[in-house]
């Protein structure tokens, strides 16, 4: 069977919509918790005498804790598809279906063990502040971050099996990725983290851990530790949280990873396409396929460097310059 | 088995791991508050971001090309298309989301731009979001540290006959110190190349040399234990 084309281009853009979809979750994720950055805020508030209601998880930096859930499920799949593979011939796709499920279930386990163990610790730690450990804080908050970490880590498990078998899939071996698919986990992993965290982070400490100070402005050193911790009714905790962060950061977050991924296949694919490598693989037009992948790179750099140029001049002519005190 | 070009390789990857993330605008935790300019994490995170989503690029390019600077400036493009991505879409996030004008902190005068900076910068912060310069100084920062990351690939690959997934473990492992020393080097936020504290470089550069020749020997003694098969 001849490689088809328009199906690499199709796989490329679920791809792309599956990273969207991931990069959602983490966001979401780590703000339930309140992982990453934000979570300074956090323990700070407790030194300061700000006694919170708010999940204290901090198990690492994002991209590493996410590279390990996506590594551990992509080497239980990939240990399952070995076995459940040659089970059904011909109907691959079936051992998928079950292998891919249980081995980022076992992640999601093990996320729970760590959000259990850091909360605690952490807290614990914080005694001398007396900042008790809420027992229906902890229970409250540990199944909303397994599943938004199982719906990140099911995403990226997914992008690695499309990946490792893109070829395939698109009718010539040849074109599948040279990584296993752990390795290809364990690489969007440490990217979702880190976009996680250096995109999404910024909704939740800056706007949602202030929101009872004036908007329009950065959060000055004298605010740090003093986080809003009453809702609109009652005392905060992170559950409401994911409610807010969903309406804008976690769906930017999730649109810089799909972006990310659509530029770097899309522009590997026409460079492939335009080269003159696409549909037989001819191994003479693998450098010129490179060289235009490259050309089409510093093309989208240029664009994204001209639209931030033009966004930052119109944000400030429009929002103007500080007049606060 | 090229001894010689795989230290070679390793080190000048090493050394431009290094510079590279002095060159990205890190504000680490301040950043996540808008209280310091840049991205909001830390620089061995963005920087091993940014690296991985090029070297995933560099690995697919290598399967049909044996150009050693087709393949790094592959994992270079790659590198600076994510950080371009992340910075405009922090940029977004800072502006709708919170309200915030990107701003530098450390100059009064964008270097580039010439757009005065000072009046627009909330009191008691070191700057939010990511202005023009920074943007300039995170896009060369992930050319720099991607090309350095596929470059070590392509030595692992093929100078050293490594695997495709050994190369790239190594090739990880061998950025990751590099971006951790330079993070040492950085102490916690650092704006890019018009940074003051972009001046303490060269000490940086220093250790990354030592770091990655060591690595480098580490390769070919590898490389050396596993001859005849692949490893």
């Amino acid at each position: 069977m001849g490689l088809i084309v328009v199906l690499l281009f199709a796989w490329m853009l679920v791809i792309a919509f599956l990273a969207f979809l991931a990069c959602t979750f983490e966001d979401l994720e780590s703000d339930i918790g309140s992982q990453s950055n934000p979570n300074s805020q956090v323990q700070l508030a407790a030194q300061i005498g700000q006694v919170n209601r708010f999940f204290n998880k901090a198990i690492s930096g994002e991209p590493l804790s996410n590279a390990m859930y996506c590594a551990t499920a992509g080497t239980i799949a990939w240990l399952l598809l070995l076995k459940l593979e040659p089970l059904v011939p011909g109907e691959e796709w079936k051992a998928a279906v079950l292998a891919i499920p249980i081995g980022v279930a076992v992640a999601a386990a093990i996320n729970i063990i760590f959000s259990m163990s850091s909360h605690c610790g952490r807290t614990a730690a914080q005694k001398r502040f007396e900042q008790p450990i809420y027992l229906d804080v902890l229970y409250g908050h540990l199944l909303p971050i397994a599943t938004h970490a199982f719906m990140t880590t099911f995403f990226i498990t997914c992008i690695a099996y499309i990946q490792c078998n893109l070829g395939t899939l698109s009718g010539n071996p040849a074109l599948n990725h040279p990584f296993a698919l752990p390795l290809l986990g364990f690489i969007w992993g440490i990217t979702v983290g880190a976009i996680g965290s250096s995109t999404g982070d910024v909704h939740y400490g800056a706007e949602r851990e202030f929101q009872d100070r004036p908007f329009g402005e950065g959060k000055r050193v004298v605010y740090h530790g003093k986080i809003t911790r009453y809702a609109g009714c009652g005392v905060r905790t992170q559950r409401d949280i994911a409610g807010f962060c969903a309406k804008f950061g976690g769906p930017i977050t999730g649109m810089t990873f799909g972006l990310i991924i659509l530029f770097e296949n899309w522009r590997s694919l026409v460079g492939m396409q335009l080269g003159g490598y696409l549909p037989n693989l001819a191994a003479s037009a693998g450098n010129s396929a490179v060289t235009w992948a490259i050309v089409m790179g510093l093309i989208i750099v240029i664009a994204l460097a001209v639209v931030n140029y033009v966004f930052v001049r119109w944000v400030r002519k429009k929002c103007g310059p500080f007049v606060g005190v | 088995m090229e001894p010689i070009l795989i230290i070679l390789c390793v080190v000048a990857g090493g050394l431009l791991a290094s510079l590279g993330a002095h060159l990205l605008p890190v504000g680490g935790a301040p950043a996540a508050m808008g209280t310091a300019t840049g991205i909001a994490t830390g620089t061995v995170q963005i920087m091993l971001g940014a690296a991985m989503t090029g070297l995933f690029t560099a690995a697919s390019a290598a399967t049909f090309t044996d150009s050693l600077l087709l393949v790094a400036l592959s994992g270079a493009i790659g590198a600076t298309v994510m950080m371009c991505v992340v910075m405009l879409m922090a940029n977004i996030l800072y502006t709708f989301g919170c309200g915030i004008v990107p701003v530098s902190g450390r100059v009064d005068v964008d270097p580039l731009t010439k757009e005065p900076q000072a009046p627009y910068k909330t009191p008691q912060t070191d700057g939010h979001g990511v202005p023009n310069c920074v943007y300039v100084s995170g896009m060369l920062g992930g050319f720099v540290g991607g090309f350095g990351g596929a470059l070590m690939y392509f030595a692992l690959l093929n100078y050293a006959d490594f695997s495709a997934g050994t190369a790239a473990i190594g090739a990880l492992a061998i950025f990751v110190p590099n971006a951790i020393i330079a993070a040492y080097n950085i102490r916690g936020t650092i704006e890019g190349f018009h940074d003051p504290k972009f001046k303490r470089l060269p000490f940086a550069m220093v250790t990354s040399l030592v770091i990655s020749l060591l690595c480098g020997i580490m390769v070919v003694i590898a490389s050396y234990l596993t001859v005849g098969g692949t490893m």
